[in-house]
């Protein structure tokens, strides 16, 4: 295939592009997913709405100089409330803002062509913001903008690429750029639309242990339903700590869940609701499910050669043996110290120093 | 801030009727012993529970002087621990206080640190040979000591002389090997715990080793058994242990028979003091009361306690224990732990922290009583045990006949016992530490021994433990158990504990274990994980929660109280005063009960 121009190419499709080029036009978030897909990972079909189409869209629309108006007026030290105010009005002009028909053209035959991929009509979408420059892989960054899942029907999808367009101008996402001296325009923003798969259950995945950093072992939080109660702290999810080396499964805690992320077909999104009763106390993953879900953690911090967390999905339609589906992944925000890195040996002095002689009470009395 | 509890009540200058600063004159390596001085609240001061009874002149000498000032002191130093430097003491009355060493110069801390690098590898990997060396050689000397006609020897200064040399040899021994391998243990506790092993399991790793101690119970249990086969149990269930042996007598027969294999068990299990380390109790041998006291315990047993049974369990809990904490490890944490397990298994403390008492605290004191009896004799004291109320260069001045035993010194014995007497009932009211409280210790003794832990350190600085009704501990021996509480000062009064009693006191040593076949519950105010009360009471399967900090404080004699030793939970349900009429009538013996004290020295 061939490197598309930038400028000029509003759609790439996950699997139709090469990992690089992916991650320009379409975003860190898009670009690894395609990378993904290269190594051999399960990901969801989808395409992204490119920087290019985005960047086109504001310069058409004149939205780029009311943008930079308003900017303007924000000193490095702005107070919170005008940041805020800014942002509002920002994040106003780009729902206001209508796409060119042009556009519109595309991302309708860019939906349809995802239907008839999935053999579905309106197929719910997870349309996903993807920040591209330098700090778009920083942690600081995670979370910030937004995502909607559930998306049904092209009019839906396009609002919600606008939406997220608009999102690069989150109050937080602004304040962290009037700080560091960054321009908004050295980090475009591309959108992934992307199949929604239809979540069983879901969770996030960490290749190291996320709070004492520990890389001998394997983390997977999980509840039932999507993975937006768990990523937003919603819910307390099931704990499972897998060894590395072995895939044994070391503990599984099964954690009381009260709320699940679940399809609202009314709404036609994926919404928080009570977790129905019957399922609260219920284990969500049996051993092959978590094997499966390790393997593909292992995978993927070996094909980056770095800690990862990833966040994943095992689908209604999913049978033991099938790969799970990821759906993200980033390098983990947490580093292990040498301190609380797992001691690779037995050492009676180093553990005296630490627990005995280290001034603090020891662990566990 | 650090909370301060002065000292001054005690570093009033006075002491024992009759002492001189030159009474205690004695080498030490870091601090040497004395009473209170005024200064001493910037140390943190601990009432040490293994003296409840009070300590006598030479037994306060001893212990202070060739344990602590120099046993500990020198053992911190050679390992060497980094950040202390043993344990020193101070008197307040006839009560001992410990406080640990801190050792404060970071670039002292760095060497020392550096030197502990090569040491403590060096002792793990001859572990047995160390150990096994040093108690054969007090072996030997136990031997000799045996051997010695003390009332044929002339020169008595000399013997006594020798004595001291045991003692204080056996006490570099004792610390030189019990510092090294609790560093082990600590860390492999430490690095348990950080794996995410349930701390109350680790305990459980390393015990159903055979010791020394449970051989004697084995063997007190199987005499109990043969009183039971001969007919002769109701001897026992009619007479007090002190006229069993008369009673016994006068029976003939049968009891003749069994008091010749009695005799025969003394000559090997009676060489044991009734008290850790203290000069002042009398051996079995000695007073053959305590052991059929023991043997009438054992007889009050519904059925015989299935000793065999007892360590299969402790070992299939031990191995079940293993294989559950080893499930939930990642492979390269399963090598950490398994290393980390033979190396504690090889030297394993909490099986030394039972076996060594044989060897040592009940034992290295007895050549130096003998002497001092042998002395009385020759100088005709009132008492035999006048000599153990003289300070050492007293009781040397008497033994080479430079002073005689009689007038001005006789008199000051007689005053020195009321003292004892004096501070001996005072006991309950002792504050649990003195001095300048930290939130957390690093001498490994004072934690693990001790049970100095965070919480523990807060409970004592509680000032309102006095009326506290649910105290926390470490949950030492799983179970709960509700009954009416026995709060002992020592084991001279385990007589007062009935079936189902719970029984409350500062910390149990061998000679209490046999209790543990009638009790409901125990609680500790020290200890630990691993102090003789757990592992007796996980041994008995009696629930027991150790290291509450002042369970002997907020607990009254005859409360009813429940102990929760799952989670380290300690409740009073009703004070002794508000229960009925008839458990108050139960209750008064304890409040009956006079210093017992003067029969058990005497």
């Amino acid at each position: 295939m061939t490197s598309p121009d930038p400028t000029t190419t509003p759609v790439i499709w996950v699997d139709e592009t090469d990992p690089t080029t992916a991650i320009e036009l379409g975003g860190s978030k898009m670009g690894r997913l395609s990378e993904l897909l290269r190594s051999g990972v399960q990901v969801p079909d989808g395409f992204a709405v490119t920087t290019g189409a985005y960047l086109r869209h504001c310069a058409e629309t004149g939205l780029d100089a009311k943008i930079d108006a308003i900017i303007s007026r924000l000193g490095e030290q702005a107070p919170e409330a005008e940041v805020e105010a800014a942002s509002a009005e920002i994040r106003g002009l780009f729902v206001d803002t209508p796409m060119s028909d042009e556009l519109t053209t595309t991302l309708t035959d860019a939906y349809e062509e995802l239907c008839l991929r999935a053999v579905d009509v309106n197929v719910p979408v997870a349309v996903r913001s993807s920040a591209t420059g330098e700090d778009a892989a920083d942690a600081s960054f995670a979370g910030i903008f937004d995502t909607y899942l559930g998306v049904s029907g092209i009019e839906r999808v396009l609002d919600a690429v606008r939406n997220c367009w608009g999102s690069l101008f989150t109050a937080r996402a602004l304040a962290y750029r009037l700080r560091k001296g960054i321009s908004h325009h050295a980090m475009p923003i591309a959108v992934g639309v992307i199949e929604l798969i239809h979540a069983r259950a879901s969770g996030v995945a960490f290749s190291v242990h996320p709070v004492t950093g520990k890389a001998d072992r394997i983390v997977i939080e999980t509840s039932w339903g999507w993975g937006e109660a768990i990523v937003q702290g919603l819910v307390d999810p099931d704990h499972v700590e897998v060894g590395k080396a072995d895939g044994r499964v070391l503990r599984y805690d099964v954690a009381h869940k009260r709320i699940v992320s679940a399809f609202d077909f009314a709404v036609g999104a994926v919404t928080e609701i009570d977790m129905p009763a019957k399922l609260a106390d219920r284990q969500v993953l049996d051993s092959e499910q978590i094997s499966a879900i390790a393997s593909a953690v292992r995978a993927i911090e070996e094909h980056y050669g770095h800690p990862v967390d990833v966040e994943w999905v095992i689908g209604r339609h999913r049978r033991a043996g099938d790969p799970v589906c990821i759906v993200q992944t980033r390098p983990v925000t947490v580093t292990s110290s040498a301190e609380e890195a797992a001691p690779a040996a037995y050492d009676p002095v180093a553990l005296a120093q630490k627990y005995l002689f280290s001034g603090k009470p020891i662990p566990g009395r | 801030m650090a909370n301060v509890v002065p000292v001054d009540e005690f570093a009033t200058g006075e002491w024992y009727p009759g002492y001189k600063p030159e009474h205690f004159e004695m080498p030490w390596i870091v601090d040497p012993a004395s009473p209170f001085k005024p200064g001493d609240e910037q140390g943190f001061w601990f009432l040490d529970f293994h003296w409840s009874r009070g300590l006598t002149p030479l037994a306060a000498t001893l212990w202070s002087g060739d344990g602590y000032c120099w046993g500990t002191q020198h053992a911190a130093e050679s390992l060497p621990l980094p950040p202390g430097r043993g344990v020193t003491a101070r008197f307040a009355g006839t009560h001992l206080y410990g406080c640990a060493l801190p050792e404060t110069d970071p670039r002292e801390i760095g060497a020392r640190a550096n030197r502990i690098a090569t040491n403590l590898p060096h002792f793990l990997q001859n572990y047995r040979s160390i150990w096994e060396g040093g108690r054969d050689e007090l072996e030997s000397t136990w031997s000799y000591f045996r051997g010695v006609d003390f009332a044929g020897t002339p020169d008595l200064s000399d013997l006594l002389g020798q004595g001291r040399r045991y003692h204080k040899r056996a006490m570099e021994i004792h610390f030189g090997v019990m510092y090294p391998m609790l560093a082990n243990f600590l860390g492999f506790y430490g690095a348990c715990a950080d794996m995410g092993i349930n701390p109350n399991e680790i305990g459980k790793f390393l015990q159903g080793e055979d010791t020394k101690i449970m051989e004697t119970d084995r063997e007190l249990d199987r005499l109990a058994a043969r009183a039971r086969q001969l007919g002769i149990a109701d001897v026992f269930d009619t007479h007090e242990p002190h006229e069993l042996r008369a009673a016994l007598g006068r029976h003939g027969g049968a009891a003749s028979q069994w008091l010749t294999e009695f005799d025969d068990f003394l000559q090997i299990y009676g060489w044991r003091a009734e008290a850790t380390c203290d000069v002042g109790v009398p051996s079995w041998i000695e007073d053959n009361a305590i052991a059929l006291g023991l043997v009438k315990t054992f007889l009050k047993r519904p059925e015989d306690h299935d000793f065999e049974a007892a360590a299969r369990n402790a070992m299939a809990e031990r191995e079940e224990a293993i294989d559950t904490a080893r499930s939930g490890l990642t492979k390269e944490e399963q090598a950490v732990f398994d290393a980390g397990l033979e190396s504690n298994q090889a030297a394993n403390f909490p099986w030394w922290q039972d076996d060594h008492n044989y060897y040592i605290d009940l034992k290295v004191m007895l050549p130096l009583r003998w002497g001092c009896q042998e002395l009385a004799r020759r100088e005709n004291a009132d008492n035999k045990d006048d000599m153990l109320y003289l300070f050492w260069p007293e009781l040397m001045d008497v033994a080479s006949g430079r002073k005689p035993y009689q007038g001005e010194l006789k008199s000051l014995v007689a005053e020195r016992r009321q003292y004892f007497d004096h501070w001996h009932a005072k006991r309950s009211e002792m504050p649990k530490v003195l001095g300048t409280i930290p939130e957390a210790v690093e001498d490994p003794i004072l934690i693990e021994i001790f049970g100095l832990n965070p919480q523990s350190i807060r409970a004592v600085q509680n000032p309102d433990a006095k009326s506290q009704t649910v105290l926390q501990g470490v949950a030492a021996a799983k179970g709960t158990a509700r009954g009416t509480a026995r709060v002992l000062q020592s084991s001279d009064e385990l007589h007062r504990l009935e079936p189902g009693s719970i029984l409350v006191c500062e910390s149990t040593s061998p000679n209490w274990t046999p209790a543990f076949g009638k009790i409901a519950g125990a609680v500790c105010d020290g200890g630990g994980m691993l102090s003789h009360a757990a592992i007796v009471g996980r041994e008995y399967g009696v629930p027991t929660v150790t290291a509450t900090g002042v369970a002997t404080f907020s607990i009254g004699d005859g409360d009813e109280i429940e102990v929760d030793g799952t989670t380290g939970t300690v409740t009073v349900l009703t004070k002794a005063a508000d229960r009925a009429p008839a458990s108050e009538a139960a209750a008064g013996d304890g409040a009956q009960r006079s210093s017992t004290i003067g029969s058990v020295v005497g």
